[in-house]
C-alpha cells in the first residue's frame, strides 16, 4: 500500500512541477551568495572563481592555533603598522591602514583581524582591526581572559534578563570551548549557516505536495470506496502516513543536498572541523562548523516531520486540499513578518520557536528556555517541540480519516 | 448469512434522511428504487459504514459493525454513485491499488484483477490512464474493483446512470453473475434495471420503505388497476387533473394514457397488466414531475 500511496503522490504532475520549482528556487537562493561573491586586492574586485582561490590561498597561512602568542604577536604587527604616519590615513572619524600597510598586512587576514578585534570591544561596539592599534603593546593579549571577560559581560547585561541559572548554563556550555581556537578558511560553511531559514521553501513544497492525501480523497470523491474496503480505516492510513512521510524526506534531502552542495562545491568542504567560534567567539555552543549545520539541519528535519504531521492533521480535517494550504502557509511564513525585540520575554521566547525562526540556527544569541531550575537552550526546546508536535498530530490526523463520514 | 439492519436512522439537521428502517437481509438482489432524495444513497453509506447512523445498528450473522472491524469490511463490495478515481493510475494499477486496500495477498491480487479486468471487457485497456476512459469504462472498472474480495455483501448505488442502453444491459447481466449467494443492494431510479435482476423490491420514499416484496409479487398491490383509454387531447387534460396518469402517448391527433385507479376511468377504458414501472410512478409520479 506505500508503494501505491508513494505512486499516487509521483504520479502527479504538479508533484514534479512544485518539486522543480522549489529546487530551482532553492538553488538560486543558495547560490546568490556564490554568485555576488567577491574579494578585493590591491588591483581592485575579484569574482567568482578567482576571487574563491584568491581568498583560499590567502587564508592558507592562517591555518594555524590561535594561541595567546600567536594573536600576541600579530597585535603587535599591527600596532607597528600604526606607528608608522605613513601608512596611516584619517577620515575625520578614524583612522585605518593604507597603501602597502594595508594590501599586504591588513587585507590578507582582516577577517582575522576583525574576529580578534571584536573580541575586545564592548558589546555594542564594532571597531574592526583599528581597535588592535588601542590595546597594550607592552603586555600579553590575554585572549581568552578577554573572550571569558566579554561573554560574561553580554551574560550580565540587564537587557538580556538572564537569571543566574540560565548565566550557569551557559558559561558552563561555553567553557567546554577547546582552546587555543583553530583557525582557517570556512566561507563555505558560513553561507550554510547564514542561510539555512530559507529551506522553509522547501518544507512548504513538501506540504503542497502531501496536502491532497486525505483531502485529496474527499474531494474527488474515491473516499467511500476506500474506507468501505477492509483496511480503509487502519492499515491505509498508515501508509498514507509513510509515504507521505517517505516523501517528504526525499524530497526535503534533495533541497538540503542542493543548499548545502553548492556553497560546499564552490568554496570547498574546508572548515568543517573547524570551531563555530572562529566566525563569532561569543559563540558559546562548543561545536565545530560541521555539528553546528547537522545540528541546525536536524532541527529543521524536526520541523519538516512536525508540519508534514499539521498538514496531513488539516487535510483529514479539511474538503480540499486548498484549503489545507490557507491556514499552512500563514503558519510557516507569518512569523518571517515579527521580528524579535530581544532574547528574553514571552513574545521574543515563542517566536524563536516558530517554524519559520526555528529554522535559524541563532547560535550566538544566548536563546534559553527555563522550567523552575531547569534550563534548555533553543535547540532542545525547539527538538522537543517540534517531536511533541509530531507526536500529537499524527494519531489526531489518523482519527481524523478514520471519522470521516461521506455525506 | 444474514444483514441486520435494526431502527436505522439518519438525520441532518431537522431532516430525517433514514427513518426507522428495519429489515433482515439474506442472499438475493435486493433493488432499492426511489425518487432521488428518498434517502437511498444514505441508507447505502451506512450499510457501508462510512457514514456513522443517527441511531440504530447493523449486524452481521448476529455480530454488530463495530465488534467486526474489519471483519465486517472484509464481507463489502461498494460501487458509490459518481465515485472518483484516481487519474493518474492505469485500471490495473488501480484495481493492484484496491486489493491492496481490501487485503489481498499479492498473487491473489493480481489473479483477481485478471479475472475481473477480462470480464468486465476491459483487458486491452488495463495499462491504459483511468483519464482516458469513458463513463461506462469507468462504471464497468468500479464495479470490478467492488467485486476484487468475492464479497458477499455487494452494494451498487445507481450502477446504469450515464450508461447508453447498450451498456446497461452488459452491466446488468455483469450484476446478475456477480450476485450469486450474495446480498446485493442495487439502487436506482431506472426502473427497468431493476426489474431484470432484482429478486425483492424495497420501495424507499422519505427515508423509510413503503413496499418490500418479491419481484414476482410486487406489483400486486396494483392488479385490476392499471387502465388504458385513448382519448382526444382536450379529454386527456381532463384526465390528467381527474386520475393517476402514469403514462401518456400520442397517437396521431389522440392520446394513449395509462391510469391507475381502482375503477375503469371509462367505459372505453381496457385493463392491462401492472409493471414496476406502473407502480414506481403510482407511488413517485409527483416526485418525478418535479424533477422534470
Amino acid at each position: 500500500m506505500i508503494k501505491y500511496e508513494f505512486l499516487k503522490i509521483m504520479r502527479k504532475k504538479s508533484t514534479l512541477i512544485i518539486m522543480a520549482v522549489s529546487l530551482l528556487v532553492t538553488s538560486f537562493l543558495f547560490g546568490l551568495p556564490i554568485m555576488q561573491y567577491q574579494t578585493y586586492s590591491e588591483d581592485g574586485v575579484i569574482k567568482g572563481k578567482e576571487g574563491i582561490a584568491f581568498s583560499k590561498k590567502q587564508f592558507m597561512d592562517l591555518s594555524v592555533p590561535l594561541s595567546e602568542e600567536y594573536i600576541t604577536e600579530i597585535i603587535k604587527e599591527v600596532q607597528q603598522l600604526f606607528e608608522n604616519p605613513d601608512n596611516v590615513g584619517y577620515d575625520g572619524n578614524e583612522q585605518f591602514l593604507i597603501g602597502d600597510a594595508y594590501w599586504n598586512d591588513i587585507a590578507p587576514r582582516e577577517k582575522l583581524l576583525n574576529m580578534i578585534a571584536k573580541t575586545y570591544d564592548s558589546p555594542n561596539e564594532n571597531s574592526g582591526y583599528q581597535k588592535l592599534a588601542s590595546l597594550d603593546g607592552n603586555s600579553h593579549a590575554d585572549f581568552y581572559q578577554a573572550l571569558q571577560t566579554k561573554m560574561q559581560t553580554l551574560l550580565n547585561a540587564p537587557e538580556r534578563a538572564l537569571s543566574d541559572e540560565q548565566k550557569e548554563y551557559w558559561s558552563s556550555m561555553s567553557g567546554k570551548v577547546e582552546t587555543p581556537l583553530q583557525y582557517g578558511y570556512y566561507e563555505g560553511w558560513e553561507i550554510i549557516m547564514s542561510s539555512l531559514e530559507l529551506l522553509m521553501i522547501a518544507i512548504l513544497s513538501v506540504c503542497v505536495v502531501v496536502a491532497p492525501i486525505f483531502s485529496g480523497e474527499y474531494q474527488a470523491g474515491t473516499d467511500a470506496v476506500i474506507l468501505s474496503a477492509k483496511y480503509g480505516k487502519t492499515k491505509l492510513i498508515s501508509a498514507k502516513i509513510m509515504a507521505s512521510f517517505l516523501f517528504g524526506t526525499l524530497a526535503f534531502t534533495l533541497h538540503v543536498v542542493v543548499a548545502c552542495g553548492l556553497p560546499l562545491a564552490t568554496f570547498g568542504t574546508d572548515g568543517w572541523n573547524l570551531p563555530i567560534q572562529i566566525a563569532n567567539t561569543m559563540i558559546p555552543y562548543p561545536f565545530t562548523f560541521l555539528q553546528a549545520a547537522l545540528l541546525s539541519i536536524f532541527i529543521i528535519y524536526l520541523i519538516l516531520f512536525a508540519m508534514i504531521s499539521l498538514t496531513l492533521f488539516l487535510s483529514s480535517k479539511m474538503k480540499t486540499p486548498y484549503l489545507v494550504l490557507l491556514v499552512l502557509v500563514p503558519v510557516l511564513f507569518l512569523p518571517m513578518f515579527l521580528m524579535p525585540n530581544g532574547t528574553t520575554g514571552a513574545y521574543n521566547l515563542m517566536l524563536f520557536l516558530l517554524p519559520y525562526r526555528a529554522a535559524m540556527p541563532e547560535i550566538g544569541k544566548f536563546i534559553s528556555y527555563q522550567l523552575g531550575s531547569l534550563v534548555l537552550d533553543a535547540f532542545s526546546v525547539r527538538a522537543i517541540l517540534y517531536a511533541i508536535l509530531t507526536i500529537v498530530l499524527l494519531p489526531v490526523a489518523r482519527g481524523g480519516f478514520q471519522k470521516h463520514q461521506v455525506i | 448469512m444474514e444483514l441486520q439492519l435494526q431502527h436505522l436512522s439518519k438525520q441532518y439537521g431537522s431532516k430525517r434522511a433514514v427513518d426507522d428502517i428495519t429489515i433482515n437481509l439474506t442472499p438475493g438482489v435486493y433493488g432499492l428504487l426511489g425518487a432521488n432524495g428518498a434517502g437511498k444513497t444514505t441508507l447505502m453509506r451506512m450499510i457501508c459504514g462510512v457514514l456513522k447512523a443517527t441511531s440504530g445498528n447493523i449486524h452481521l450473522n448476529g455480530k454488530t459493525m463495530q465488534e467486526l472491524g474489519e471483519r465486517y469490511y472484509a464481507h463489502l463490495g461498494y460501487m458509490p454513485q459518481d465515485f472518483g478515481f484516481y487519474p493518474d493510475f492505469t485500471a490495473r494499477e488501480f484495481m493492484l491499488y484496491m486489493a491492496a486496500v481490501k487485503g489481498l495477498g499479492k498473487e491473489k491480487a493480481k489473479s483477481r484483477t485478471e479475472e475481473l479486468l477480462a470480464l468486465v471487457n476491459l483487458q486491452d485497456k488495463a495499462d491504459k490512464k483511468i483519464k482516458s476512459f469513458s463513463g461506462g469504462m469507468k462504471q464497468r472498472l468500479g464495479i470490478a474493483q467492488a467485486e476484487l474480495n468475492n464479497p458477499t455483501i455487494l452494494v451498487l448505488d445507481e450502477p446504469t446512470a450515464g450508461l447508453d442502453p447498450k451498456e446497461r444491459v452488459r452491466f446488468r447481466n455483469l450484476i446478475s453473475d456477480f450476485a450469486k449467494e450474495k446480498i446485493v443492494i442495487l439502487s436506482t431510479h431506472i426502473v427497468s434495471d431493476v426489474s431484470y435482476i432484482a429478486d425483492i423490491i424495497l420501495l424507499m420514499k422519505n427515508g423509510s420503505f413503503l413496499l418490500q416484496e418479491p419481484m414476482a409479487t410486487v406489483t400486486d398491490s396494483i392488479k385490476g388497476k392499471v387502465w388504458e383509454v385513448l382519448v382526444d387531447e382536450y379529454e386527456a387534460a381532463r384526465y390528467s387533473e381527474q386520475f393517476s396518469v402514469v403514462n401518456l402517448h400520442h397517437e396521431n391527433n389522440m392520446v394513449r394514457l395509462r391510469i391507475i385507479d381502482k375503477v375503469p376511468p371509462s367505459p372505453a377504458a381496457i385493463y392491462v397488466e401492472p409493471s414496476l414501472e406502473d407502480l414506481f410512478l403510482y407511488h413517485f409520479g409527483e416526485e418525478v414531475k418535479e424533477e422534470k
